[in-house]
């Protein structure tokens, strides 16, 4: 009995290892354990065995039965596992085949460079503030300290719209718009569009400038130094090096000229700093207290500093674009390759 | 400012190397832009004379010359050039040299015949007639008289053994503006003394008041008139210094007199003109305001019609000069001149700068009047020109000068806190420091206790307060000495963007995530693109600022929509042959109250969208405007749009209500064409304040519930002017507020629904948050719906 239950099993198990598909194997599971199966069968049986051997009978029948079951269960999975697989064989593509362009589009150069010089400055504690482009002579000249008919003028060629009304030459008349309406501490940054009449590789009539001020008690030339440094080497690189060479501006007092070194070169000296190791990026200086006493503000209880640069001109440093043209030329290949 | 080192020597000693003393001047403030050095652009060149001259035997044009270069040996040159002769003198660029252009001239053959070198014409050597006369002369620069050995160097003969540097002066230093005032900050760098310029001259001529009086009508355009006479004069040529140092920064010398008052200009800084005595009718001098309309004509032999807000030097009939700018031709000097008056005067600047721009007239004189002449000036000036007359016998100097005087000689004081000035700077300067700096700049300064008492020269008028002494102090002292601080006593600030800055930013990535690149274009653009743009003539749109002084007529005027600057982006890539391209732009909009402009134009932000290429179309478009408008959560209308600018049939105007916001649409076939291109172009404008005047203000919690949604789909016949937008109204109204999506998901056209009609397939979505929806209450709505498009629709069920 014993024999021919391991024969069946054994047997059992062989049929379901070769079962091909789910179907094969629901076959074999109604020949064997199927309420008319052969095990099925041999249990019936068992009121022919004798009494004392039933329980021993039994357990070789349910030992092998629970070994048939389980070897299907584990078969049934394998087969449908292997289905799934064939079926996802079959429905296989071309991975490497892109059947639609990619439409990403991409910011403005001198955009990318604005927006990390407004990040550095906001986590510094700089708000982001902006003024008219057509602007009254006042803001743009003579409350930053540049009166009619003073040399100083001939620094910044303006276009004019009337006898009071220009487009202003840099940003610095929202300096004054911003002194006159709020009370210090001030923290600003301005980016903005300025106009000059030039037009050649390195002047373009319409230009992007971003400028900071800071009025507070206790501002001095240090606080400036420290800033533009820390400025320098977050949009730069961390080895990035400030200098101040003086120079002047109606608005400033002192005033500076501020050189990095260069991004190429790190000072080596290369085309770009034409040998210096130096690039000048900046106008800065201590504010003048005229111009704070012409916005309404006490220049012996508060002092300040304020710094300009022009956008496109950092662009050209930083992606080594030789004409500035070039950035207002809007051409597709040219944009895209800033994504 | 062009200053030669020469000059520069007769008033201080400088043992540096000319490029350490240009880093110097840099670190001091004084940018140096350029340093002229001749001599080393000039090599090998030498003086040489033609001994014999034959022809060459196998060319015509060429001959053999033999050139004594004062060595053992003649030298054999061939020479194109005709103008020359047997026993010429000539400028020999010998085997390896080099010239002002740069060209290297080597040995080499000729048409079989050794050529040792080049004989130069005087544009090979860079020379102007100025330089040396026959320079321009075509073919070779003949050097007949000159004394020197033969084999000089030619820079010993040309003079170049000078150097020019080129300073950068800022606006605020015009007392640098002359070879004294530089020579003055290099004596400070260089801790040398300042030589003031030799004065010294014999009277023998009677008195000033003799040849002239002089009245100063208007002391507020001058305040301070001086003058002085010489007699017996003699023009000529000046002596050989005065040329070559007003060549070397670029001045043509032209006679004593002339040269005398250009001298005086560049080393003093002090502009000086000269009157014919004679010429001036009652030997007067008048400085007054000319009359309306008074006319002159100038030394450039034009006329200049002069108003009241001009300054004259007049004589008792007549305008002689145009004070500070340019001398008259009616009292100038010339060849028959027997007397002379110097004028040596001051003027105010912002006069003389108006009347220079009024009259488009600009000359050495203006410029330096324009930026500033100290107190100073005027008498050494006039001292150093008759100090020059008297040396090189020039003629006979009168007793005296006339000083007419308006102005306060007397220096200020100014009295500032030292700590005031480490307080501007950050750092402490000791104070024995800050009194040394500021004297060697001639600021006399003593420290009483801890306070800077300061007497600014005239010539300093620019030293007004502490920042002024801060930036003295800190430019000599070194900005290396500056440290790097953070602020650390100032108050803590919270930075950031405003909403709307915000609100842009946002725009911008929903544009490029969407595939469009930003471009940067003029706020300027032509007059003519309104015609481009056939927009009618009383559109609002042509009211717009103009620019009194454009670069060009193209860039003049400020645009009031950013359409045409996006068709000119368009159709220049397509021109290019760019297949295809998305692009959009954040810019202002400058629209004027009335023209001509009297107050400041409205300015107002716009995003402007383009596309084209083949997949392009009015709903590929305006998926990007439908994205910014679905982002601030605008309720807006499409209507078709009627802007002269646009295809009729495929453009729509954006309203949030009544308020137009913006448009989209295909381009107008014409105004493509007009810009050359064939290809279908599109654009969008959205008016950036409206979308964050309109936007939705934060998000609401909105309960979904756990109710399963009912979905119904129909499909209506309607007549082709029927609207998707007139159907999801009509259905949505109808649906009520269990209906929480209508949208059409197809439109279908075929012969079977009939002419100029379509069928419309419309989704609807039906869900309540607190009970599952019975399928006879969907049905009741979805009958609703249907009973509603037919009545007002004229729809029907298909």
């Amino acid at each position: 009995m014993k024999e021919k239950i391991e024969n069946l099993m054994n047997t059992a198990l062989a049929e379901v290892e070769q079962a091909q598909s789910v179907a094969d194997l629901a076959k074999v599971k109604v020949r064997y354990l199927g309420k008319n199966g052969e095990l099925t069968a041999l249990l019936r049986g068992m009121k022919d065995v004798p009494a004392d051997q039933r329980p021993v009978v039994g357990a070789y029948v349910n030992t092998a039965r629970d070994a048939i079951t389980n070897a299907a269960e584990e078969k049934e999975k394998a087969l449908k596992e292997k289905e799934i697989e064939e079926k996802m064989a079959k429905e296989s593509i071309d991975v490497t085949y892109e059947p639609t362009e990619v439409r990403l589009g991409s910011l403005h150069p001198c955009t990318l460079v604005k927006n990390e010089i407004v990040d550095i400055f906001t986590s510094l504690g700089f708000s982001v503030a902006q003024g008219p482009e057509v602007e009254l002579d006042f803001f743009n000249f003579q409350a930053l300290n540049i009166p009619k008919d003073h040399p100083a003028r001939d620094m910044q060629d303006t276009f004019y719209l009337g006898e009071d009304m220009l487009l202003r030459t840099h940003t610095s008349p929202v300096q004054v718009r911003t002194m006159l309406d709020k009370k210090p501490p001030i923290r600003i940054v301005v980016p903005g569009k300025v106009y000059r009449p030039d037009d050649d590789a390195t002047h373009s009539p319409m230009f992007q400038q971003i400028e900071g001020l800071v009025v507070d008690k206790h501002i001095t030339l240090c606080d400036l130094k420290g800033i533009l440094s820390l400025f320098a080497k977050e949009l730069f690189d961390k080895n990035t090096k400030i200098r101040f060479r003086p120079s002047y501006f109606p608005f400033t007092e002192p005033s500076v000229e501020v050189d990095v070194t260069c991004s190429q070169c790190h000072g080596k000296g290369c085309r770009l700093c034409k040998g210096t190791g130096w690039i000048e990026v900046l106008g800065a200086g201590v504010v003048n207290p005229k111009v704070l006493e012409n916005c309404g503000i006490d220049s012996n209880e508060y002092s300040g500093f304020a710094f300009g640069m022009g956008i496109e001109r950092i662009t050209m440093i930083k992606y080594g674009i030789p004409d500035m043209r070039i950035l207002f030329e809007n051409d597709a290949r040219f944009l895209r390759s800033f994504r | 400012m062009k200053v030669s080192l020469n000059w520069l020597k007769d008033f201080v000693d400088i043992d540096v190397d000319v490029h350490e003393l240009a880093d110097k001047l840099v670190s001091a403030g004084f940018e140096v832009e350029e340093i002229i050095d001749k001599a080393s652009q000039t090599k090998n060149v030498v003086l040489g004379k033609i001994v014999k001259l034959t022809k060459h035997p196998d060319a015509d044009k060429l001959q053999i010359c033999a050139i004594d270069v004062g060595q053992k040996e003649t030298v054999q040159i061939i020479t194109g050039a005709q103008n020359v002769a047997e026993g010429d003198l000539v400028p020999v660029a010998m085997d390896n040299s080099l010239l002002p252009t740069g060209q290297v001239i080597k040995k080499g053959k000729l048409r079989g015949i050794e050529s040792c070198g080049m004989l130069c014409s005087g544009e090979e050597l860079m020379l102007t007639e100025a330089d040396y006369k026959g320079a321009s002369v075509y073919g070779i620069l003949i050097m007949n008289g000159e004394k020197y050995p033969l084999g000089t160097d030619i820079n010993v003969v040309l003079g170049n053994d000078d150097v020019v540097l080129d300073i950068g002066v800022t606006a605020n230093r015009s007392d640098c503006n002359s070879v004294l005032g530089i020579a003055r900050e290099i004596a400070t760098v260089l801790g040398k003394p300042l030589r003031m310029p030799e004065i010294g001259f014999e009277c023998e001529a009677g008195e000033v008041s003799d040849y002239v009086d002089v009245k100063v009508e208007d002391a507020q355009l001058c305040p301070r008139y001086m003058a002085a006479a010489v007699r017996d004069i003699k023009i000529c040529p000046s002596a050989e210094i005065i040329q070559k140092r007003l060549r070397s920064v670029g001045l043509r010398p032209i006679t004593n007199f002339v040269d005398i008052t250009n001298y005086v200009l560049i080393e003093i800084g002090q502009p000086m003109h000269a009157f014919d005595a004679d010429k001036l009718s009652g030997s007067k001098i008048i400085a007054r305001r000319a009359a309306n309309g008074e006319k002159i004509v100038a030394l450039d032999n034009k006329e200049y019609t002069l108003d009241d807000s001009m300054l004259a030097i007049c004589d008792k009939d007549k305008p002689c000069a145009i004070a500070g700018v340019m001398g008259g031709n009616n009292s100038c000097v010339d060849e028959n001149t027997k007397d002379i008056i110097f004028e040596s005067a001051k003027f105010a600047r912002d006069n003389i700068r108006r009347t220079a721009r009024t009259l488009n007239l600009h000359s050495d004189s203006s410029f330096r009047y324009e930026r500033g002449i100290d107190l100073e000036s005027q008498r050494l000036g006039l001292m150093r020109a008759l100090t020059l007359v008297y040396k090189y016998g020039y003629g006979k100097i009168a007793k005296g000068v006339v000083d007419c005087c308006n102005a306060d000689l007397t220096q200020k004081t100014l009295r500032v806190d030292a700590g005031r000035i480490d307080d501007i700077l950050g750092i402490v300067v000791p104070r024995d420091k800050m009194v040394s700096i500021l004297n060697s700049l001639q600021i006399e300064t003593v420290l009483e206790g801890d306070t800077l008492v300061c007497k600014a020269p005239l010539f300093r008028d620019d030293i007004e307060n502490a920042n002024d002494l801060a930036e003295e102090i800190i430019r000599l002292y070194g900005y290396d000495n500056i440290v790097e601080t953070l602020m650390d006593k100032g108050k803590q600030t919270v930075g950031g963007k405003t909403d709307d800055q915000k609100a842009v930013d946002t725009i911008k990535n929903i544009c490029v995530n969407n595939g469009y690149s930003e471009t940067l274009t003029y706020s300027f653009t032509s007059p003519r693109s309104f015609d481009v743009l056939r927009l009618s003539a009383d559109d609002p749109a042509r009211k717009c600022v103009t620019i009194l002084n454009p670069l060009g007529e193209d860039v003049s005027v400020m645009r009031t929509s950013l359409a045409y600057s996006m068709m000119s982006v368009l159709a220049s890539n397509v021109l290019k042959s760019v297949k295809n391209a998305r692009f959009f732009e954040v810019s202002n909009v400058y629209l004027p109250e009335s023209v001509p402009v009297d107050k400041q134009p409205e300015e107002r932000e716009r995003l402007v969208i383009g596309a084209y290429g083949k997949d392009e179309n009015f709903y590929t478009v305006n998926e990007v405007v439908r994205a910014i408008i679905d982002k601030f959560g605008l309720k807006v209308t499409f209507a078709r749009s009627k802007r002269p600018y646009l295809h009729s049939g495929k453009s729509a105007d954006i309203f949030v209500g009544k308020f137009p916001i913006g448009y989209v649409g295909e381009v107008h076939p014409s105004v493509a064409a007009a810009f050359d291109v064939k290809e279908r172009l599109y654009v969008a404008e959205l008016d950036v304040a409206s979308v964050e005047k309109y936007r939705k203000k934060g998000y609401k919690f909105e309960e979904i519930g756990k109710y399963p949604p009912v979905e119904r789909d129909i499909a209506v016949t309607v007549d082709e002017s029927v609207t998707a937008a007139e159907i999801l109204a009509c259905v949505t109204s109808a649906g009520g507020s269990m209906m929480k999506i209508a949208r059409i998901f197809d439109v279908y056209r075929n012969a079977s629904i009939g002419e100029n009609k379509k069928s419309v397939a419309v989704n609807m979505v039906f869900r309540l948050t607190d009970r599952t929806l019975t399928d006879e209450e969907v049905s009741a709505k979805v009958e609703r719906v249907l009973t509603k498009l037919t009545s007002q629709l004229g729809a029907a069920l298909r």
